[in-house]
Order: structure tokens, then C-alpha cells, then sequence
């Protein structure tokens, strides 16, 4: 009868020793491999221009015993600290109002993006077909698992322990309302799970995880650390220990397909759309993160984009993939613009949109203006003036009968959607690269804000579908709209989003937004 | 514009009632495929229903899965499509086409019309599955190639679009 591989490896081992003391990870892991599957007669369940490699190597070579143990200790580590350390030191009310209220988005969206992760490794794993690289990809679908846990936690934390839990306890349903979500649902979930499975990689893995997650996990805790916040950093650094190992994985999808003739023809391009992708929606909403979501500043996000995205990502990690005929995208030149002045352009229609919001925004104080004139010359003579005259008109408090949306109303100032990134722009205000394109097609507008997009859609216009907000609400009343989305504070009338963090300040309801009367419309109408 | 409620709207207990009044499962199908044609895709007649059609489509589906359920058997259910013919035949047939098509414009139209057509539950998902994957395969091959051959203004031309504004 024949033996099968594995029986015959544990066979020729106790030959050489017969009486082994240990043995290695490795060589189990090794052992491992040899129970396979006839990958010939196999096929993927997901679309893929591409051919992956059937021998394609994995550098962790993780067995499931070696990291279950390695996991459960940073999971005790992490728990542990919350659960005695931080609580005992009171840690969720030492955190800076402003961050609280950033926590609010950062955690529950990177949430969504590690949920969508799960699925996109495990299409992967599906789509590979050497041992290996599956191994790579099924340790990465478990950490995915481990990350949406740890990220709801994050918000449970803030919840249970800090200071302003409206936000942090129901954001699954209340992030919706505003417009931050679509642009988010775009890279966290359509990027990472439509379309050819290679490219959800470049996404995930070579994009997402490489790129981003440098400035959005490593930076993040940063910030927070600064803003008074050791909830984040407990967390977020322990996200991060695995995040290497998905770096991994995104280099070795590009290695298993880098003698596949298919990779001559599309990888580029595909690197060139998932970073566009990626980078339209992170490069302002990170930028606006940290610099608008807190008090203490750490660095221009500039300087960070530079350091982390553009040098580090887009300089040395894509230059060793340069052996396998991979590019910098060449889109990176047009993004690099975008570092400057996006997150302030965004920030400026964010504040206006804040009753859509799951979260309290606040305008920069007299100090922290001065910091962004220092860093950003000409943003005061921009921004700080338009910010001042709202103030002004008393934006924050309810009595004023004044939210900033009604200023760009009066101004003529019309907010657009960008139909491919979902993220927002105002053609008239914006100091970033964006200008205003629109189409019609079969009968429907389509709004556009740089070339890069609008070339994917036109490629591609079935994957764009999704109606933005103005489309959405177009007719309704603003105060309407909040009470159906359950936008509401405990007490059914209070606000959950508010324009100051102040805790001796009145807080807005239902019906202070009712009085001002206002209706939503759709920009696009009239053009 | 809509003017009503995200989620509990009249559009929707409209159609959930016309839903209500299928009873054959050659009705239901009908009623579906129409549906598709009429409302969903960017080849769609009308953007009347541009905010509700997902869920009306789902929930004709819903109603179409339980007709196919009552009416069709074991062995049907698996290899049928729902007006009886051979859905691997069918699958077959669409496969040939799309790798004789070398438009990507052609081949779209192609993807898209075998999912207003047989997306289940009209075929089985076994057979259907797996036909849509060999279909995007070929389309994606064919929107990829020579991505950037067109400028900007070109693109827009051939994809048909009416420019309103550039600014």
C-alpha cells in the first residue's frame, strides 16, 4: 500500500533520530505542506485576469499551534492593560474631548475595513493555489477576525469608560447618515472585495495594508498618545504586530504572478487604480483626522504622507518590486498635490455636513489656527476666514438659528459628490487638485473631480453605482433625515453629532435643526 | 427627486404588493426579468426607482426563490433554469459568445444581459456562479488592455457620454 508523503517525511525523521526530543515549528510546518490538494483539477471560485503561481513561497511559515500561542499572548497583553491598568487610571476621561470624537470614526471604520479584510484573505486563499501562500492568506483571514473584534472594542471601551458615549455606542447605524461613509465603504469594501481577485490584493495587501496603514495604525497612535489617549496605542500597536506579516502576503501575491504574461499587461494599471483608490479617500480623511480631531499636534500630515507614502511606499517598498516589472503609480505625482490641501479642503464641507455626523467636530481655536498658518502658509487668508465669519454667526450655539451648510446656500458655493471616491468637493473653495467634470449617461448625471476616477468609471460604470447623500435626500428636510437615521442622543431629540466639544456649551436637537428650514438638494439639478 | 423615508417608504409597499400577487412561478420570472431590464443596471430604461431598486429587486427574488421551490423539483432545481432549459446549455452558449467578442463595449453588454437574464434565482447558482466568473474574467482581460491608449476626451466619446461641464 502506498504511504502517503507525510507518513513518509515522519518516516525518514525517525531514521536519522529515533527518538527526537522536539521538534521544530518549522519542520512542522514543513510536514505540513505535504497534505495538499491536487490544485490541477481545483479552479477558484472568484474572477482573475491573472495565474497564480503553484509554488509560490511564504516567509512566516506560521503553523496554527505556533500562532494561536503568539496571538493569545498579545490578546492577554492588550486586555490585561484595559481592562485593570487603564480603567484604574480613569484613562477614557483623560483622553482630549477632540480625540474622543476622532475615535469615534477611526475605530468603527477601520471596523469595516478589517470585516471586509475577513472576506477579501479568504477569497484569496480561494483564488492561490500554492500551500504556502494559502497558509499566508488563512493566518491573515484570522488576524482580520482578531482586528474587527479588537476594533469594536476600541469603541465599547470609549463607550463604557469615557466621556461622550453617544457616537462610540451606535455608530453601526448611525454612520450612514453623513457623507464620510460611502467614501469609506469604497476603499474598505469595494476595493477590497469586487472585482479580479489579484486586484482586491493590490488593494488589501499592496496598497491598503503597505501604504496606508503606516500613517493610519502607526501614526494614529501617535496622535492619540499625544491627545491623552493609551486606549489607542494598546490597541492599535497590537493590530499593527500583524499587519507585517499582510505586507508579506501582498509582496508574495505579486511574486506568485510575476512570470504570468497576464502581469505584463494589467499589473500596472491595476497598482495605478487601487492606489488612486485608496489614496482619494485616505489622503484628506486621515490628513483631517489628525489635524482637525485634535488639540495636541504631532506633525503636518503632510510631512507624514511624504515620509510614509510617498518615500517609504512609494519609493522603496514598490522600488523592490521594481524586479518584477512593477511601477510607482503614476498617480502618485497627482496624490502628492492632494497631501497639501485636501484634508483642509474636506474639513472645510465635514464642519458645514456636522448635524449628518456620528460624531462632535469643533473649529480650530486662536492656537491652533496660528499652527496651521505655521505649517500651511496661505490657509488662514483660505480657511481661517471662512471659519472666523461662521463663529462669528455663532455656528456653535443653537440660539444662532446658523449652520455653515447655510453659508456655502447663500454663497452659491454647491457641494458635489465624486461619483467613483464618494468623497465630497466644493469646486469653488477647494485649494487641493480637484475640479469639477459631469457627464450624463443613459439619462444620469454623473459628477467627476479628477482624472484618475473618471477614467475608472468610464471604464468601468457599472462599479460605481451608489446614489451620494444629495441624491439620496434631495426634497428632504435636515432635521427629518436625522430622526429617521437615529441621529439622536438617548433622549430622542438631542443631537448625537454637535458643532463644539464645549461641556458647558447648549447642545443642539431635533428641533433647533428644524427651525432653520433646511432642504436638501441635489447640486446636479442645476446644470 | 424622492422626498420620503431611506427605509419605510410607499415605493416600497407598492411593490411589495404587486410582489404579493405572484403566484406562478413563469409569472414571477417574467416579472423579474422585466424588472431587472426596466430598473437595474447602467443600461436601465429608467432611474425612477434609482433609490429602492436593490431592495425590490431583492424581494422579488425572495418571492421568485419560493415559486421555484413549489414548482420545480430536486433534479430541476439543480440543472434547470427556470423556464426548463438546461442551464449548463445556456451557460455554455454564453461562454462561446464572450470568448468569440473581442469589444469590450460588446462584451459588457454581454455580462450584463446574462445577469438581467439568469441571475439566480432564474439559474442555479451552482451553474450560474461560476459562468459569471469565466464572463468577468474575459471582460476584465478586455477593459485592461491597453488602458490609457484613449486620452481623456476620446473615452468619453466612445463610451457615449454627454458632457455637461469640464471645468
Amino acid at each position: 500500500m502506498a504511504i502517503s508523503a507525510a507518513t513518509k517525511a515522519a518516516t525518514d525523521a525517525l531514521a536519522v533520530n529515533r527518538a527526537p526530543t522536539s521538534v521544530s515549528a518549522q519542520e512542522v510546518h514543513r510536514w505540513l505542506q505535504s497534505f495538499t490538494w491536487d490544485f490541477d483539477k481545483n479552479r477558484s471560485k472568484y474572477p482573475t485576469k491573472y495565474k497564480m503561481a503553484n509554488d509560490t513561497k511564504e516567509q512566516f511559515k506560521l503553523i496554527a499551534k505556533e500562532y494561536a500561542r503568539m496571538e493569545s499572548v498579545k490578546d492577554e497583553r492588550q486586555f490585561g492593560s484595559l481592562q485593570d491598568v487603564l480603567t484604574r487610571i480613569d484613562a477614557g476621561n483623560k483622553v482630549h474631548p477632540k480625540w474622543n470624537e476622532t475615535m469615534k470614526v477611526i475605530s468603527n471604520f477601520l471596523e469595516v475595513g478589517e470585516y471586509n479584510a475577513i472576506a477579501a484573505t479568504g477569497m484569496l486563499w480561494d483564488s492561490a493555489s500554492a500551500p504556502e501562500q494559502k497558509n499566508g492568506y488563512l493566518a491573515q483571514t484570522l488576524d482580520e477576525i482578531r482586528h474587527t473584534n479588537q476594533c469594536g472594542y476600541v469603541n465599547y471601551y470609549f463607550t463604557k469608560h469615557g466621556q461622550d458615549a453617544a457616537g462610540h455606542n451606535d455608530a453601526r447605524r448611525t454612520r450612514t447618515i453623513g457623507p464620510l461613509w460611502k467614501g469609506m465603504k469604497r476603499v474598505f469594501s469595494d476595493g477590497f472585495i469586487s472585482g479580479d481577485a489579484v486586484e482586491c490584493s493590490i488593494n488589501l495587501q499592496l496598497v491598503g495594508e503597505a501604504c496606508f496603514t503606516n500613517p493610519l495604525i502607526v501614526a494614529v497612535t501617535e496622535w492619540a498618545a499625544a491627545n491623552g489617549d493609551e486606549i489607542t496605542p494598546t490597541v492599535f500597536l497590537s493590530i499593527e504586530t500583524d499587519e507585517l506579516r499582510h505586507m508579506a502576503n501582498g509582496y508574495q501575491t505579486i511574486v506568485s504572478i510575476a512570470n504570468d504574461e497576464a502581469a505584463s499587461k494589467y499589473l500596472n494599471t491595476d497598482l495605478n487604480n487601487a492606489f488612486w483608490t485608496q489614496q482619494k479617500y485616505f489622503t484628506p480623511v486621515l490628513g483631517m483626522m489628525f489635524e482637525y480631531g485634535s488639540h495636541f499636534k504631532v506633525e503636518p500630515w503632510v510631512k507624514t504622507w511624504n515620509r510614509w507614502v510617498y518615500e517609504d511606499w512609494g519609493g522603496i517598498w514598490i522600488g523592490r518590486l521594481g524586479k518584477y516589472g512593477v511601477e510607482s503609480p503614476a498617480s502618485l505625482r497627482d496624490a502628492k498635490k492632494d497631501a497639501y490641501w485636501a484634508h483642509h479642503d474636506l474639513f472645510l464641507l465635514a464642519y458645514a455636513l456636522w448635524p449628518t455626523g456620528f460624531f462632535r467636530l469643533t473649529l480650530p481655536t486662536a492656537e491652533e489656527a496660528d499652527w496651521f498658518e505655521e505649517n500651511y502658509p496661505g490657509w488662514h487668508e483660505h480657511y481661517g476666514v471662512i471659519y472666523e465669519e461662521w463663529r462669528k454667526r455663532g455656528c456653535e450655539d443653537p440660539n444662532s438659528g446658523f449652520i455653515p451648510l447655510m453659508w456655502f446656500i447663500e454663497n452659491n458655493h454647491p457641494i458635489y459628490i465624486d461619483r467613483v471616491s464618494q468623497v465630497p468637493f466644493c469646486p469653488d473653495l477647494c485649494k487641493g487638485a480637484s475640479t469639477l467634470r459631469v457627464h450624463e449617461y443613459n439619462g444620469k448625471k454623473n459628477t467627476f473631480s479628477d482624472d484618475w476616477g473618471e477614467r475608472m468609471w468610464l471604464t468601468e460604470p457599472e462599479r460605481y453605482e451608489c446614489q451620494n447623500m444629495f441624491e439620496q435626500y434631495a426634497g428632504r428636510e435636515l432635521s427629518e433625515v436625522i430622526a429617521e437615521l437615529h441621529g439622536v442622543r438617548s433622549d430622542g431629540k438631542t443631537l448625537i453629532a454637535q458643532p463644539h466639544t464645549d461641556k458647558d456649551g447648549k447642545m443642539w436637537t431635533l428641533d433647533d435643526i428644524k427651525a432653520l428650514n433646511c432642504v436638501f438638494s441635489d447640486p446636479v439639478d442645476a446644470l | 427627486m424622492a422626498n420620503y423615508k431611506v427605509h419605510d417608504n410607499h415605493v416600497r409597499d407598492e411593490w411589495t404588493a404587486k410582489i404579493g400577487q405572484l403566484h406562478t412561478l413563469a409569472k414571477g420570472v417574467k416579472f423579474l426579468t422585466e424588472f431587472r431590464k426596466k430598473h437595474t443596471t447602467p443600461l436601465r430604461e429608467t432611474f425612477d426607482l434609482e433609490l429602492d431598486w436593490g431592495w425590490i429587486e431583492c424581494k422579488i427574488e425572495e418571492k421568485v426563490a419560493l415559486l421555484k421551490h413549489a414548482e420545480l423539483d430536486d433534479n430541476q432545481f439543480l440543472n434547470n433554469c427556470t423556464c426548463g432549459a438546461n442551464a449548463q446549455e445556456v451557460a455554455d452558449a454564453v461562454v462561446a459568445k464572450m470568448d468569440a467578442c473581442d469589444n469590450k463595449y460588446e462584451a459588457e453588454k454581454l455580462h450584463i444581459n446574462f445577469r438581467t437574464d439568469y441571475k439566480p434565482p432564474v439559474m442555479p447558482t451552482n451553474v450560474f456562479m461560476d459562468t459569471d466568473r469565466l464572463l468577468g474574467v474575459k471582460l476584465m482581460e478586455l477593459r485592461n488592455t491597453n488602458y490609457y491608449a484613449l486620452s481623456l476626451e476620446e473615452l468619453r466619446k466612445e463610451r457615449g457620454v454627454k458632457v455637461i461641464t469640464i471645468q
